[in-house]
C-alpha cells in the first residue's frame, strides 16, 4: 500500500508536517487568519441595535465604573499621582492578556466545526483568536487614552499630558500581542489534550492579576527586594509598565529602555516556544 | 442489533440520468487508505458497568458510584482497519447504516481526524462537504464565503472573483447578507456545497449534502460533480439514497461497524446492502 502511494506521489494525511513546511502553510493562510480574527471581533458586537457602537461604548462604560469607584468613592493615591489613569490603563491592558489566554485556550474547542470541515494548519486558530482580542482592544485603547487625559482635569489627580511617548503605545501593544499569542499556543495545546486544565486557567489568571500590579503599584507595597524584582520583571508586569510609561505621567514609571528590551525578550521566548509546543501536538487536534 | 433506518428505495430522481458508462480508463491512484483505525476520545460518557445483569450490592454501588461521575472517558473505535485505493476520475459511493463510521471515514480521508493507526495518502488537498459542517453561524453568508474560500487555500482575490458564481450557484440570493444562523438547513447546505466546490479539489467528499437540496439543486450539484470528475478528480458520495448513489457512482463501499464489508461495482454492492437491510428489517419485526 505504502509503495503504491509513494509511486504515485501521494501525500500522507493526518500526520504532523515538518516545521518548515508547517510555517510555510501557515504563512500561506495569513489572509484566512486575519479575516477570521477580524470577522469574529465584528460578530461580537452584532445582535444589538447599536451594533458596532458597542466596541466603543463597552470600554467607555467599563472605565466610568473605575472612575466612579476609585476617583470618587475611594480616594486613595496608592503611591501614584493619578490613581484613575493608573487603574484604567492597568485594567485595559491586563484584560488584553486575560482574554487572549482565555479564548486561546478554547480556540480549538470553539472552532471544532471548522476543524472538522476544512484542512489547514491548526496554529491558525490560536493566532486568529488573539487577533480578535487585538481588534477588540483597538477602540478600547482610544477610550483608555481619552479617559486618562480627562482624569487629569479632575481635582487632586495629577495631570496626564499628551506627549510624543504616546506614539510608543502601539509598539508596546504589538509586543504584548506577540507574547499573548505565544501564551495562547501553550494553553491551546494543553486544554485540547487535557480539557480539565481549562478549569484551572481562571485561577492562574486571577493570581497573575494580583501579582502584576493592575490596581496598585507593586513596589509601593512589597519591600522584599528579591520578591519585588521577580514581580517587576515578570512578563505581564513588564508589558503593563511599558504601556503605562507611554500614557501616564508618573515619576515612578519612567520610560525605561531596559523594560522594553525585557518585554521584547519575553515576547520572543513565548511565541517561539509556544509555537513549537503547539506544532508538536498538531496530529492530535480534532480527534476528540 | 440496531434497527436500520429508513432507506430511500424509490427511484425518485426523475432528473437524475443513469450513469453513462463511457468506458473511460481510470487514472493513477489519487487516494490510498492503508489499514486505517480511528479512535475517538469521548468525555462525559457514563461508565458501563458489569454486564452480568445482576444488580450490584449496596457496598459495591457505594464504592463504584463516584466513578461514574469522575473520569468518564470512553474510547470509541469508529474505524477498524479499512484499506482501499481510489483512482483519478472515479466516483465512489459510501453506504452503511447510521453510526457505521461513514462520516468518520470521510473525515479521516480529508485529514480532519488524525488516524490512531494506519495511514491515508492523498494527492493534493482533499475537500469535505457535509451537512454537519457548520461555518460561523453568527457571521453573514458573505463573510462565510470569504472565510470558507480562504480556509480552502484560495487567495482573497480569487474568492472575490468567484463570489458571484458561488452565490448564483447556491441560489440563495440576498440572504447571503444575513447571518448564517438565520438560514434554513437547506439554504445552509446549498451554500456550503457552493463554497466547497468553488475550489476544484483533487478529492471531493460529499456527506449527504445532496439529500437536503430540492430537485433543481440536485440537478445542478450533479452537473458540478460530473465537472469535477471530468477534471480527473475523485468524488466520494455518502448517502442513504441508493438511487442517487447508483446514478452517480460507478463503485461503492459498504461500511459496517467500522469495517469495510464490500467494495465493488455500485449495482452489486447496493443490491447486497439492500438485501442486508431487508433481512434486518424482517428480523426486528
Amino acid at each position: 500500500m505504502r509503495a503504491i502511494a509513494q509511486a504515485s506521489g501521494l501525500r500522507q494525511m493526518g500526520v504532523r508536517p515538518p516545521l518548515t513546511e508547517y510555517v510555510r502553510a501557515l504563512w500561506a493562510r495569513r489572509a484566512f487568519i486575519r479575516t477570521l480574527g477580524s470577522a469574529k471581533a465584528y460578530a461580537r458586537n452584532q445582535g444589538s441595535y447599536l451594533g458596532q457602537l458597542w466596541s466603543v461604548l463597552n470600554p467607555l462604560l467599563n472605565s466610568l465604573v473605575y472612575v466612579f469607584i476609585f476617583g470618587i468613592l475611594i480616594k486613595t493615591t496608592r503611591g501614584t499621582e493619578n490613581g484613575i489613569a493608573f487603574i484604567v490603563t492597568g485594567v485595559f491592558i491586563y484584560r488584553f492578556f486575560d482574554s487572549s489566554v482565555t479564548s486561546g485556550a478554547n480556540s480549538l474547542k470553539n472552532n471544532m466545526s471548522l476543524v472538522r470541515s476544512v484542512h489547514f494548519p491548526r496554529a491558525a486558530l490560536p493566532i486568529s483568536t488573539t487577533i480578535t482580542e487585538l481588534a477588540t482592544l483597538g477602540p478600547a485603547l482610544v477610550v483608555m487614552c481619552v479617559v486618562s487625559w480627562l482624569s487629569g482635569l479632575l481635582p487632586k489627580q495629577g495631570d496626564v499630558p499628551i506627549t510624543w511617548r504616546l506614539l510608543l503605545l502601539p509598539v508596546a501593544v504589538g509586543l504584548m500581542w506577540v507574547f499573548n499569542t505565544g501564551c495562547a499556543f501553550f494553553v491551546a495545546r494543553w486544554v485540547a489534550i487535557t480539557p480539565d486544565l481549562g478549569n484551572v486557567i481562571p485561577f492562574v489568571l486571577r493570581f497573575v492579576f494580583y501579582a502584576s500590579g493592575v490596581l496598585f503599584s507593586v513596589d509601593h507595597y512589597i519591600k522584599n527586594e528579591a520578591l519585588a524584582g521577580v514581580l517587576t520583571y515578570q512578563p505581564v508586569a513588564v508589558f503593563l509598565n511599558m504601556a503605562r510609561s507611554t500614557v501616564l505621567n508618573e515619576p515612578t514609571i519612567p520610560l525605561d529602555p531596559v523594560m522594553w528590551i525585557v518585554g521584547a525578550g519575553w515576547a520572543l521566548v513565548a511565541v517561539v516556544f509556544g509555537f513549537l509546543v503547539f506544532w508538536r501536538g498538531e496530529e492530535r487536534y480534532g480527534r476528540d | 442489533m440496531s434497527i436500520p433506518e429508513e432507506i430511500d428505495f424509490e427511484v425518485d430522481a426523475d432528473d437524475l440520468t443513469p450513469l453513462a458508462e463511457d468506458g473511460k480508463a481510470l487514472g493513477s491512484p489519487s487516494l490510498v487508505v492503508d489499514d486505517l483505525y480511528v479512535t475517538y476520545r469521548v468525555f462525559g460518557g457514563k461508565r458501563v458497568g458489569n454486564a452480568t445483569g445482576q444488580k450490584p450490592g449496596v457496598l459495591k454501588r457505594f464504592l463504584s458510584g463516584g466513578r461514574t461521575h469522575v473520569g468518564g472517558v470512553t474510547s470509541v473505535e469508529a474505524i477498524k482497519g479499512v484499506s482501499f485505493v481510489a483512482r483519478h476520475g472515479e466516483s465512489i459511493g459510501v453506504v452503511g447504516i447510521n453510526g457505521s463510521g461513514k462520516s468518520t471515514l470521510m473525515r479521516a480521508i480529508a485529514g480532519l481526524i488524525p488516524p490512531t493507526h494506519g495511514a491515508v495518502y492523498v494527492s493534493g488537498d482533499p475537500s469535505l462537504l457535509g451537512v454537519n459542517a457548520v461555518l460561523m453561524g453568527s457571521l453573514t453568508g458573505e463573510r462565510n464565503v470569504m472565510i470558507g474560500g480562504l480556509a480552502l487555500g484560495l487567495t482573497p482575490d480569487e474568492v472575490r472573483e468567484r463570489f458571484d458564481e458561488i452565490v448564483d450557484f447556491s441560489g440563495i440570493g440576498d440572504a447571503i447578507y444575513l447571518p448564517m444562523k438565520a438560514y434554513s438547513s437547506g439554504m445552509g447546505a446549498r451554500l456550503r456545497f457552493a463554497i466547497s466546490s468553488a475550489a476544484v479539489p483533487d478529492v471531493l467528499m460529499i456527506d449527504e449534502a445532496l439529500a437536503t437540496g430540492d430537485a433543481a439543486f440536485r440537478k445542478k450539484s450533479k452537473a458540478r460533480i460530473d465537472a469535477i470528475r471530468d477534471q480527473a478528480g475523485t468524488v466520494f458520495l455518502v448517502s442513504h439514497s441508493l438511487a442517487t448513489i447508483e446514478s452517480i457512482c460507478s463503485r461503492t463501499l459498504w461500511v459496517h461497524q467500522g469495517k469495510l464489508v464490500m467494495d465493488g461495482p455500485s449495482a452489486e454492492v447496493c443490491a447486497a446492502y439492500k438485501a442486508f437491510v431487508r433481512a434486518q428489517d424482517g428480523a426486528s419485526r
